[in-house]
């Protein structure tokens, strides 16, 4: 089963094109991990998969859905943790939980989510108030609470310690094994190989290279994903 | 329904949770209802009051959260969620009137209470005028959030509109005392619309005419707020 695809993608911003003809698929249960330098078009890949922006040319289907026209029915089945988005400082942890779970016709127990991303003590605490690293668990934590069967994660452990990085490693590896389909946008090299099945090469507003992490190597005969890019 | 029942909800506890909303929007009325505690007629200040208080939410208040949500992408976020980013801002409206209804019914109150304040004689109409002073300060407000590029420019703005039309408008101070070329000049502004609509239904007779024109005014600004709004 395909989760994801994209046919012959193009968008351009005032001229300048940023995604210049990108086709992949992905399929269901499948980790595949997007990697590029800043302007290779990542952002505005995601941002047209899940529906916040309308491409100018192409074919864009995720989860059966066209982005572009069926947003909201896309919305109830994905979850998606955006780049540099935060939420008000005034709001506690719970009830921005509590507040999202409600979006959701069948959200996961908060609570319990809560635990598991080490959020428990935090309930009470406004969302100014927390460190950086305990805000995007946050946003990851209601990226999950709609029990998404495609999540999306921008630039996921931006921010983070080398030991919260971990912990949040080992989350999406939980959250691989129990079959969600996982779309990770990353500047981290060692982080899209660790957890991805796949990874995309983005340059230039197109894919210059897609396969598993090995074949990529192998294929430019580098060390690291590093050297692939 | 329940999302947006609940959005309105924490959106309200936001606004609580803001000392200078909540300061303006329920303390500092009562306060100058006492200052006037003076008076043979502190009623005559009330639906003023009740105007300035809608004007500090709706106009003061609103656009600067309106433009953090932008800023933070709050909006785009709650865009790949069910939750349209329309119902957030429509969530703003309902938590200033909210807010705005528990600051005007304090000052109502409490004018009644302690200082001999008459009943409004006409309950029916002064919630009317209320409700549509509150959707025109917000359509204003949603107009300087649309226009200001950073939020930090809507706050500023946000005071600079909202400061004038408190005193021209005779929603701070009654415009008889006002001089004769300032007076004239409030004639123009949407608030005094709104203090006359409360002013009417407060005591005397409601007239249809403020109204129609609070309903052009909230029309043709909700109108330019959807037309320049940007959503990033």
């Amino acid at each position: 089963m395909t989760a994801i695809s994209v046919r012959e993608l193009r968008k351009s911003y005032g001229g300048t094109p940023a995604v210049d003809g990108v086709s992949f698929d992905i399929r269901q249960g499948e980790t595949v991990g997007i990697i590029g330098h800043n302007g290779a078009g990542k952002t505005t890949t995601v941002e047209c998969l899940v529906g916040l922006r309308k491409p100018d040319s192409g074919t864009v289907e995720v989860l059966g859905l066209d982005p572009a026209t069926r947003r909201r029915e896309l919305a109830r089945r994905i979850g998606v943790q955006l780049q540099d988005s935060a939420l008000p400082d005034r709001i506690k942890a719970g009830e921005a939980m509590r507040l999202f779970a409600s979006f959701y016709p069948r959200s996961a127990n908060w609570r319990r989510l809560f635990e598991t991303w080490g959020l428990d003590g935090l309930r009470n605490k406004a969302f100014g108030d927390l460190s950086g690293g305990q805000k995007q668990r946050l946003l990851l934590a209601l990226a999950l609470v709609g029990r998404p069967e495609l999540v999306v994660l921008d630039e996921l452990t931006t921010g983070l310690d080398p030991l919260a990085r971990r912990e949040t490693w080992e989350l999406i590896g939980a959250l691989k094994t129990a079959g969600t389909t996982i779309l990770l946008v990353s500047h981290f090299m060692d982080e899209a190989e660790a957890l991805s099945d796949r990874v995309a090469v983005f340059k230039g507003g197109r894919v210059a290279a897609f396969g598993t992490p090995d074949e990529l190597k192998r294929a430019a005969g580098a060390s690291s994903l590093e050297g692939v890019l | 329904m329940r999302a947006f029942a609940h959005l309105s909800a924490t959106e309200l506890r936001l606004l609580g949770r803001d000392p200078g909303s909540l300061f303006f929007m329920v303390a500092f009325p009562l306060m100058l209802l006492f200052l006037n505690s003076g008076s043979k007629t502190p009623g005559n200040f009330i639906p003023g009051y009740l105007a300035m208080i809608l004007a500090i939410g709706g106009m003061a208040a609103l656009p600067g959260i309106v433009a953090t949500y932008r800023e933070r992408k709050v909006l785009r976020r709650l865009a790949t969620t069910p939750m349209s980013p329309l119902a957030l801002l429509a969530a703003q409206v309902a938590a200033q009137l909210v807010m705005g209804l528990g600051g005007a019914i304090l000052v109502v109150g409490v004018g009644m209470a302690a200082l001999g304040v008459q009943a409004p004689d006409n309950p029916a109409a002064l919630a009317l005028a209320f409700f549509m002073s509150s959707l025109m300060t917000c359509s204003i407000g949603f107009v300087i959030a649309a226009v200001a590029p950073r939020a930090r420019v809507a706050d500023l703005l946000g005071l600079l509109v909202m400061f004038p039309m408190i005193f021209l408008s005779g929603a701070a101070v009654p415009r008889s005392g006002l001089p004769d070329t300032v007076r004239a000049l409030g004639e123009y502004l949407p608030l005094t619309q709104g203090v006359t609509a409360l002013a009417e239904s407060w005591s005397g007779t409601p007239t249809v005419l403020p109204l129609l024109i609070l309903t052009g005014i909230i029309t043709i600004c909700t109108a330019i707020a959807a037309t320049l709004f940007r959503w990033e």
